[in-house]
């Protein structure tokens, strides 16, 4: 009952400038109501409406998130979420990469057979999760939103409803993203039993008040909330799901879900643990032992990503396994972050930039892919360099960017990100690092072997040059380029939002 | 050109790549495009010889350490400036790649008839990557031409390469990657050391010079360390025994142009890299491990000469020579004396010389015959007179005949190396007799004797293009064997600087005098 008296009814009106804040949600919530709205009226050919009208709403809300990045830090809903720069900027990332892949698909889902309206609206809904999951500061809200992400997701992975193993995928990755969503809503249920709080920040002042009353509820709390975000990154040994679903789910979504999905969870891992006190009032034995855990996943992570996918013949699945091993990169910067001057702003430009490489990848792999996802092999570009030269090109960029080859987007990130890591004395993590990224160097260039210097085979595919998808290419090659040469900007913002933190 | 004349080291670096870029542009499709697009480039590559020429007589060698410095801010979060300079070292350097380049391209009209636009833009693209690397005084930005740098070499070995290109670029690849990792994560500590005594990150040389790391006379100094990373991704590029694996297939693989800028600029890059970095960087280090690498390049001497003794293939036989050549310019700078090093310097400019000269003789007979192999050849001075002359004159420069360019600097080295050890001094010369074994020994092979095959009997002789490539090599390999001090007086007040910093513990050397007697002697 006690809890009940403490919302206040006058607490849950909106100020001006926090309903200015919440824009970019409504925005984008409003959007995704009306595409719906619209992809039931069959008078006006729903395929181009929610396509524009998708757009339309991305469009808007990267707008009034730029707007946002520079406002002050504002506390909404009594506490449950919160506006800073962080949220936003990580806002940008989701509805960028969330435009993108609805711009990339729409000549896929043509060839596909697949042009259902419901696919924007889902992208949009996965969108706006993400967003509330970043800028949630209460463990409630944080689930909810998670929820509503994977949900979309997971309908999204198995839009390919004829083919086996989009079924197989989404099956899959219900069942254990339910289950470890589960996992985390327990944690969250077994703290709020140990304090009597969901809000971030009540525990976080419970912590701080108690120091000595850790007690075993807590402390399985904890873990459990810890092990269901390992999941969702799809840190090794919570990663098996990750390869089957990035192979079975449509090309572009796959992309979606290595940049969008993927900070996703690591902007809400980041929040819950700076806000917990992770770096700060927690107890040196605690942070010891996170730190073991961290460390102990991010080795495992970046070792079984790289080597596994040493292996790997099918592209999608490749870059499944080389998204595990810059979860293991990322980690090392949640590692470093307490200890290091740039704080985890190295996290930050790391995943903006792994979004950028990442989004242009699969633009690339969804223009090249045939009928049901095929021709997504190692064969099947030989010679790519011969067919489309810009292609090969572009994807040239992305995988040298992937490989942390200067001067592009990812060798800048993994200096930042190593670089912080030297500095917060973690040196031989720091090596094991940058001898994955060795390893790392073989199977990304083992495709440019296949685009440039092997025939090509077969009768060529073919595959339709179409406006969208390549539009996104070019501004992708053309991203990765100026973020490796001129990084400036990118860092501004990134330290920015660490300050907001 | 205001802005030229402050920014000429920019100009030189850049102008390649973007001259690459517009040569893109041209249309190879239609009558006349590639002879356009070969013409162009070419063109490219001589102006850019000619600016750097300007930048010879830019240069005082009595005055400053770096010189036409150019400093901009570039990524000040992290210490990272845009900082170009040049000292007598890098000014040779930079000429030796301008000087290469242009003949190189010249070299690759006939044997390039594939993707012929790509091929000349990665070339241009690969000649920026060298130049930035030489003329970076900042190590983040040495760093980023050093790994872009490999982009456009990976795919010149990999798209027109032999058989195996494939296995020989990722080999090349893979092997400098690692090597050059391990340097970044020392490159980490030293700029975060620059934070921790004077207060902020910083990447620049200069201000990584004044940096006080705990060295002394130990094996597990962070010191060592740190010189071991460098010293690893620079052994490899150099590259010295035993982390010479690559070398021979990427250089058997690669296309003759590949190859001659392999041999002829980026191995040097290695042998700079000692210089400029892991020298001046971490001078205890240097003294304690000097003897063990004193030891390797002996190795790699006696050992490439060895190897290369019993090629069946010629241009493999050139890369084996080209590790025991390497191995004479490791020994010259670890003697860590002004002659060695001198010696050690003169012998990379030789080496780019005689041995890219060697990788196009290999190149224009290959193109004929389509083999390499000894056997196959055999009486062609008989048939090619004029190629026959060339050759010649090259292969002695490469075993050192007096008069030479290859004679002055390994003479210099095997003194400097005297003083440091004489006992491995003594092993090392007779690396100069086995040099003389392989490579006279496959001259009479390939030379000499009757002409015993039907296809080499109507074999042409050099043309007019061929000559105009290898006219200037062989040239400066005489001019460099005549008249050293005209090259030794730009570079020897920067190498007294480089030893002085090398050798911050113990006094200076006064071998200045020995080596002015030498030129005198020369002559």
């Amino acid at each position: 009952m006690n809890t009940y008296s403490l919302i206040k009814p006058e607490l849950l009106m909106l100020t001006k400038e926090q309903m200015f804040s919440l824009m970019p949600y409504f925005y984008m919530f409003v959007g995704a109501l009306f595409t719906i709205i619209l992809s039931v009226n069959k008078k006006l050919s729903p395929k181009w409406t929610v396509f524009l009208v998708s757009l339309a709403t991305c469009l808007v809300g990267i707008s009034t998130s730029v707007a946002r990045l520079k406002i002050d830090t504002l506390t909404l809903f009594n506490g449950m979420m919160i506006s800073d720069t962080y949220s936003h900027l990580f806002n940008i990332i989701f509805i960028v990469s969330a435009g993108l892949t609805i711009l990339s698909s729409f000549r896929y889902l043509d060839k596909e057979g697949l042009q259902h309206p419901e696919y924007n609206v889902l992208i949009l809904l996965a969108a706006l999760g993400m967003m509330l999951m970043t800028s949630s500061m209460d463990l409630i809200v944080l689930f909810i939103s998670l929820e509503i992400m994977s949900l979309s997701v997971y309908v999204l992975v198995g839009f390919r409803r004829a083919d086996r193993r989009s079924n197989e995928a989404a099956m899959k990755y219900f069942i254990l993203g339910s289950a470890a969503s589960a996992v985390l809503l327990y944690g969250t249920a077994l703290l709020y039993g140990a304090t009597g709080k969901t809000q971030i920040h009540d525990i976080y002042t419970f912590i701080q008040t108690h120091p000595q009353s850790m007690s075993p509820v807590f402390v399985l709390g904890a873990w459990l909330v810890i092990l269901g975000f390992l999941f969702k990154v799809a840190s090794v040994p919570f990663h098996m799901w990750m390869p089957d679903v990035y192979e079975g789910a449509p090309a572009p979504i796959t992309g979606f879900m290595t940049t969008g999905l993927k900070a996703a969870a690591f902007a809400a891992f980041l929040r819950v643990f700076v806000s917990l006190g992770y770096g700060s009032v927690l107890s040196e034995t605690i942070q010891t032992h996170l730190h073991h855990i961290l460390w102990v996943c991010a080795v495992l992570t970046m070792v079984v990503g790289n080597v596994v996918a040493l292996t790997q013949t099918n592209l999608k699945r490749m870059l499944a396994y080389s998204s595990i091993a810059h979860t293991g990169y990322l980690l090392i910067g949640l590692l470093a972050g307490p200890k290091s001057d740039q704080g985890y702003s190295p996290m930050i430009v790391y995943l903006v930039s792994y979004a950028v490489m990442n989004l242009g990848a699969f633009g690339v792999l969804t223009l090249i892919s045939t009928r049901d996802d095929g021709g997504l092999n190692l064969n099947d570009v030989s010679g790519l360099s011969r067919r489309h030269p810009w292609l090969a090109f572009s994807m040239a960029v992305f995988l040298f960017s992937m490989a942390g080859v200067p001067p592009t987007a990812g060798f800048l990130a993994k200096y930042l990100l190593f670089y912080s890591a030297v500095q917060a004395n973690e040196l031989p993590i720091v090596i094991i690092g940058v001898l994955c990224s060795a390893v790392s160097v073989y199977y990304y260039l083992r495709v440019l072997v296949y685009m440039y210097m092997k025939e090509p085979q077969g009768s060529p595919m073919k595959s339709g040059f179409s406006v969208w998808p390549s539009f996104v290419v070019a501004a992708m090659v053309f991203l990765t380029l100026q973020i490796g040469l001129i990084p400036g900007g990118i860092l501004t913002v990134a330290r920015k939002a660490m300050a907001a933190l | 050109m205001g802005w030229l004349n402050s920014h000429l080291l920019t100009a030189v670096i850049f102008l390649p790549f973007f001259w690459g870029l517009i040569g893109l542009l041209i249309p190879t499709s239609g009558k006349g495009g590639v002879g356009t697009l070969k013409i162009w480039t070419f063109l490219g590559g001589l102006i850019t010889f000619v600016i750097s020429c300007l930048l010879y007589t830019r240069f005082n060698a009595l005055g400053d350490e770096f010189q036409l410095k150019e400093a901009a801010t570039w990524i000040p979060a992290l210490g990272v400036s845009y900082q170009l300079g040049m000292d007598g070292i890098s000014l040779w350097l930079v000429i030796l790649t301008t000087f290469l380049t242009p003949l190189v391209i010249l070299g690759s009209f006939d044997a390039v008839k594939e993707r012929v636009r790509e091929y000349y833009f990665l070339l241009l693209v690969l000649e920026t990557g060298m130049l930035g690397a030489f003329l970076a005084l900042d190590v983040f930005l040495f760093y980023v031409f050093w790994e872009a740098m490999l982009i456009p070499m990976y795919f010149l070995i990999g798209i027109w390469g032999g058989k195996d290109r494939v296995y020989a670029a990722m080999k090349f690849f893979l092997y400098t990657v690692v090597g050059s990792l391990l340097m970044l994560v020392a490159i980490f500590y030293l700029a975060y050391q620059h934070k921790v005594q004077f207060g902020s990150f910083s990447t620049a040389i200069v201000d990584l010079y004044r940096l006080k790391i705990a060295g002394g006379d130990s094996y597990t100094s962070p010191q060592m360390w740190l010189f071991m990373a460098f010293a690893l991704a620079f052994a490899i590029k150099v590259p010295l025994f035993p982390f010479h694996t690559w070398l021979p297939d990427a250089h058997v693989q690669a296309p003759t142009a590949g190859s001659v800028i392999l041999a002829g600029v980026l191995l040097k890059l290695g042998g700079y890299g000692f210089i400029r970095f892991a020298f001046p960087l971490f001078p205890d280090a240097v003294m304690k491990i000097q003897h063990p690498f004193l030891v390797l390049g002996t190795i790699a001497i006696v050992y490439g000469a060895w190897v290369a003794t019993v090629q069946p293939d010629i241009k493999k036989l050139v890369a084996y020579s080209s590790v025991s050549h390497m191995g004479y310019v490791m020994l010259g700078l670890f003697s860590l004396n002004t002659v060695g090093a001198m010696g050690s310097i003169y012998q990379m400019l030789n080496h780019g010389i005689s041995t890219g000269a060697l990788f196009l003789l290999v190149g224009v007979i290959y193109e004929r015959r389509h083999t390499r192999e000894i056997s196959e050849f055999g009486g062609i001075s008989k048939v090619m007179p004029l190629f026959a002359v060339a050759f010649l004159i090259i292969t002695l420069s490469s075993v050192a005949l007096p008069g030479t360019n290859g004679f002055v600097g390994e003479f210099l080295i095997l003194l400097g190396a005297w003083k440091a050890n004489p006992g491995l001094t003594a092993i090392s010369a007779t690396g100069v007799i086995f040099g003389a074994v392989y490579m006279l020994w496959m001259f009479q092979r390939v030379m000499f004797g009757p002409v015993k095959k039907e296809e080499n009997k109507k074999l042409k002789d050099l043309n007019f293009r061929e000559v105009a490539v290898l006219t200037p090599l062989v040239v400066a390999s005489i001019v460099m064997g005549i008249v050293p001090n005209f090259f030794f007086s730009k570079m020897e007040p920067s190498v007294q600087k480089f030893l002085a910093r090398a050798k911050a513990t113990s006094p200076m050397e006064t071998a200045v005098a020995s080596v002015s007697t030498l030129q005198k002697g020369d002559r």
